[in-house]
């Protein structure tokens, strides 16, 4: 559905995005995560036909980027989407689907169904008095008048309070289950680790890791081992009853077995834990300066 | 462009911005401009204002004084019985008895009451004079009094000023038709006038007179009998008036158009559009749209009110189609002030630098319309000849008209280059701004030529506007390097060539600073070359000048000396002349981008030879040919 070939952003000497390639399947929901200033705005802003790649192209359904069909299929949520705040909610909705050709009759069901989903109310009221939450709603509700197949969404839920965050990323993820297309970028790795299908880790302007979780877990994060044994073994925790001890190795499980029969014990237990994205994602960002690794797919 | 998605953006702007401004703003808006309108309109129409001086001075006079009939015609005086004791009480300023004034002024008040009795007595005279059966009688001395447009070198040109001594028209009551040159510049038929009005109704000056009432009749030296100090020449009221009532309305609306532009620009609010089906185009045109039809319409209103209020004796779609062009050239010029302009703050001091070079480029050379041709660089003259029923030609039409409408569009091309992501919310600072808007045209090294071309309807409005500005010092002589030049045509050569080596050059540095072009010299050189052969040819579009009598004068003259050549030239000298100018413009063009490859401070000082050796140039031509 999405497909960036070697996509590329300068503005005069400075580099925000050096040769991206990705690809996104139609109803797939693709993360791009990042610490500030990786260029994952830049790279959504150019899938959106905002700005025009250097070098590369990017394609959505197989149109470019800037042509008005491709536009006309795609639904854009800047991270800030200051709204004409003269305007009301509904005369702003409006705006847009008829920026879109959506008939009027379509238009007015879609803008009331969405902002009852969104439970907006005061929807007579001018938008410049309305909150950040109510007003995010709102530019939640423009980015989708035009009932597109594809939602480039640049920190959804960025600068809203913890329990509209909540609604923001449930809604986005009944988005998903629509069958939309969703290209995502947050800086709380939670919401992506949460709806996302796939990620990509976007470092310096470059792509520094790739894949869905259990690959960039395999590749980047650690599977830990909580074994538990019915004696006590150096560094073991005692928890219930048992003694635990958390290592990083099957080796490390087999000498903990081992440590525990010469104590005259046995191991009763053993589980694993996976990291969370966020320390795959600190994982990924320590070996960036050490070099760049590719997990699931060469850079076309 | 699509013109529903423009029309959809443009009803969008207006209920947008109607949701923006209370009704009250809305009604005070109103009031003031139709309180102005009203002043203007009383104005127009000769009336006496609101008549504050009425009564002002009070006179003790009788019916039987002689002096009676002068205070009764004048509203200035207040009469009253006379009264020895009011003058005591300074209850009167003056007393009569028979011819004979009873009191001696000795307050300031009293002295004018007395100065003002004398001027009202003299003007009583002609009136009373001018009903007598026996002219010859009442007027043994007649003169003729012509005012006609001003044609050729200023009269008080102290060169000498061959092309003017065909058109004096005030010297006797002999008639000046026999001493009109042809060529002067429709100054022939002045000489039709009657002699006892000496209104000059025959001859381009002659309408306003008619048309004016009292203190119009003043102003414009409409003078119907009197001694000869009492002829002045006529002072162009009613032109600066009308002119006055078009321009104004103009700069209410760009400030609310440059402030919609620019907030789109602050907290990016328009970036959300550029993400819909519609094109720039749309957007920029749907949102510009309603602030060209509503000052079009304004204009339309003013011209129907003056029209059919009576208060001018024509008026028609002419006068609005001539506002179109001043409109645009408004409008662009703040679209790109907005879409430079990093604030609210910045866009004020942008919006008022246009309002003030523009009204002075629309306004200044109206307000003489009917005094020298320079005035048809302004379409507001057309504006100002239709309303007063003179005939608008279609060269003149023409003339005034497509520079700023030319120089509109490219203004806007210029703007709509900043009109995207990149370039739309960037905090950059003006001048830089105006490269990234040159720089957007530049795609390769042809696109040099292209640049040249496309400033070209700037170079000519800024021209014309030197022009307008500078005539006025056309009759100043000033010895440079031996030869007798007018301090005018110096000035005017001067900006000329600073304004035509800036737009040779500009957009070629703008590409160097953006790296456009490859930073050689023999790649300098080459876009120099064809920077200069893209604004040669773009430069024969100055043969609009042609459409005017602009050449008739010599600073007009002297500044398209380069679009022209004289008459009767063998033919490889007229060859040579016409190739002077592209060898010129690609040397000096040329000198310029090598120093733009180099730098800025390289490009600073390269720009000032390409201006010298352009000047050395021109006024060597001038000398040779003016």
């Amino acid at each position: 559905m999405i497909d960036a070939r070697d996509i590329r952003k300068e503005y005069g000497g400075f580099v925000a995005v050096q040769g991206s390639s990705f690809s996104v399947d139609r109803g797939e929901v693709f993360g791009i995560i990042g610490p500030n200033g990786a260029g994952k705005t830049t790279t959504l802003k150019m899938l959106a036909g905002l700005l025009e790649p250097t070098s590369g192209t990017a394609e959505i359904a197989g149109l470019d980027t800037e042509t008005a069909e491709m536009r006309q299929q795609l639904g854009f949520l800047p991270e800030e989407s200051p709204l004409y705040e003269e305007m009301t909610p509904i005369s702003y909705l409006k705006f847009f689907a008829d920026l879109y050709d959506v008939p009027p009759d379509v238009a007015e069901e879609r803008m009331h169904d969405t902002l009852d989903e969104l439970e907006l109310e005061h929807r007579d009221r001018k938008l410049g008095d309305m909150s950040k939450g109510m007003k995010r709603k709102v530019a939640i509700a423009r980015s989708l008048i035009n009932d597109p197949d594809v939602l480039i969404y640049d920190e959804p839920a960025s600068g809203l309070d913890p329990l509209t965050t909540n609604y923001v990323i449930e809604f986005t993820e009944q988005l998903a289950k629509e069958g939309k297309t969703i290209v995502f970028s947050a800086h709380n790795l939670f919401h992506v680790e949460s709806i996302c299908d796939r990620v990509v880790i976007m470092n310096e302007g470059e792509i520094v890791a790739r894949g869905d979780l259990d690959e960039l877990q395999a590749e980047y994060g650690h599977t830990r081992y909580h074994v538990y044994t019915t004696v006590d073994v150096p560094d073991g925790v005692q928890e219930n009853g048992s003694y635990k001890r958390v290592v990083e190795s099957m080796d490390a499980v087999e000498k903990t077995r081992e440590q525990a029969e010469a104590n005259g014990g046995d191991v009763v237990d053993i589980r694993t834990e996976e990291s969370s994205l966020e320390e795959v994602f600190l994982n990924v960002a320590e070996a960036g300066t050490r070099g760049t690794r590719y997990v699931e797919e060469d850079a076309e | 462009m699509q013109l529903d998605k423009l029309l959809r953006v443009a009803k969008w702007e207006v209920t947008k911005n109607a949701g923006g401004v209370d009704k009250r703003t809305i009604l005070v808006m109103a009031l003031s401009l139709v309180a102005m309108g009203a002043v203007a309109a009383i104005a127009v129409s000769g009336g006496t204002g609101a008549g504050m001086d009425n009564g002002i001075y009070r006179i003790g006079v009788d019916e039987s004084s002689p002096y009676y009939g002068v205070a009764a015609d004048d509203p200035t005086f207040d009469i009253r019985e006379p009264d020895p004791a009011a003058i005591e009480r300074r209850q009167q300023e003056l007393l009569y008895r028979g011819t004979q004034l009873q009191s001696v002024p000795q307050t300031a008040k009293e002295r004018a009451a007395l100065t003002e009795l004398r001027d009202s007595t003299a003007r009583y005279n002609d009136r009373t004079l001018a009903r007598d059966d026996n002219q010859t009688a009442a007027f043994p001395v007649s003169v003729t009094l012509v005012y006609e447009q001003q044609s050729g070198s200023s009269q008080l040109d102290p060169r000498g000023g061959d092309s003017s001594d065909g058109s004096g028209s005030s010297d006797g009551g002999s008639g000046t038709s026999d001493s009109s040159d042809s060529s002067a510049g429709g100054s022939g038929d002045g000489s039709d006038t009657d002699t006892a009005g000496g209104s000059g109704d025959g001859g381009t000056a002659g309408g306003s007179g008619a048309n004016l009432g009292a203190i119009g009749a003043r102003l414009t030296g409409d003078v119907q009998g009197g001694t000869p100090s009492d002829i002045s020449p006529p002072f162009p009221f009613e032109s600066l008036v009308l002119a006055f009532l078009y321009i104004v309305p103009m700069n209410f609306v760009i400030q609310a158009y440059g402030s919609s532009m620019l907030s789109e620009r602050l907290n990016r609010r328009g970036e959300l559009l550029l993400v819909t089906p519609a094109s720039r185009g749309d957007i920029i045109g749907g949102k510009t749209l309603p602030y060209l039809a509503g000052a079009v319409g304004v204009a339309a209103l003013i011209t129907a009110a003056l029209r059919f209020g009576n208060i001018a004796p024509a008026g028609s779609y002419v006068a609005v189609l001539a506002v179109v062009p001043l409109v645009v050239l408004f409008l662009s010029a703040t679209f790109c002030g907005a879409m430079f302009a990093r604030s609210f703050k910045e866009l004020t001091f942008v919006t008022v630098t246009i309002t003030v070079t523009l009204t002075s480029y629309a306004f200044v050379p109206a307000i003489f319309t009917d005094v020298t041709p320079i005035a048809l660089i302004s379409p507001l003259t057309l504006v100002v000849l239709d309303l007063t029923g003179q005939p608008v030609g279609l060269s003149s039409f023409v003339f005034s008209t497509a520079p700023p409408l030319l120089t509109g569009l490219v203004l806007f091309g210029l703007g709509a280059g900043l009109y995207r992501e990149e370039d739309m919310f960037t905090q950059r600072p003006i001048p830089l701004k105006v490269l990234d808007a040159l720089a957007g045209g530049i795609n390769s090294r042809r696109s040099a030529l292209k640049m040249s071309i496309v400033l070209l309807p700037l170079v000519i409005v800024a021209e014309l506007a030197a022009i307008a500005f500078l005539f006025v010092l056309d009759s100043v002589s000033l010895n440079v390097f031996g030869t007798n030049q007018s301090l005018g045509i110096v000035l005017v050569l001067g900006v000329i060539v600073v304004i035509e080596e800036l737009a040779k050059s500009l957009h070629v540095y703008a590409g160097y600073e953006h790296a456009r072009y490859e930073r050689t010299l023999r790649s300098a050189l080459g876009i120099g070359a064809l920077s200069g052969l893209g604004f040669f040819i773009g430069e024969k579009g100055l043969l609009i000048a042609r459409l005017s009598d602009l050449e008739s004068l010599p600073i007009g003259e002297a500044a398209l000396q380069g679009a022209t050549l004289p008459a009767g030239l063998p033919l490889w000298v007229a060859g040579l002349l016409f190739l002077l100018p592209l060898a010129l413009h690609t040397v000096t063009a040329a000198i310029s981008s090598v120093g733009a490859s180099r730098g800025r401070r390289a490009y600073a000082a390269a720009l000032t030879v390409a201006i010298v050796v352009h000047f050395a140039y021109n006024f060597t031509v001038v000398s040779t040919l003016v």
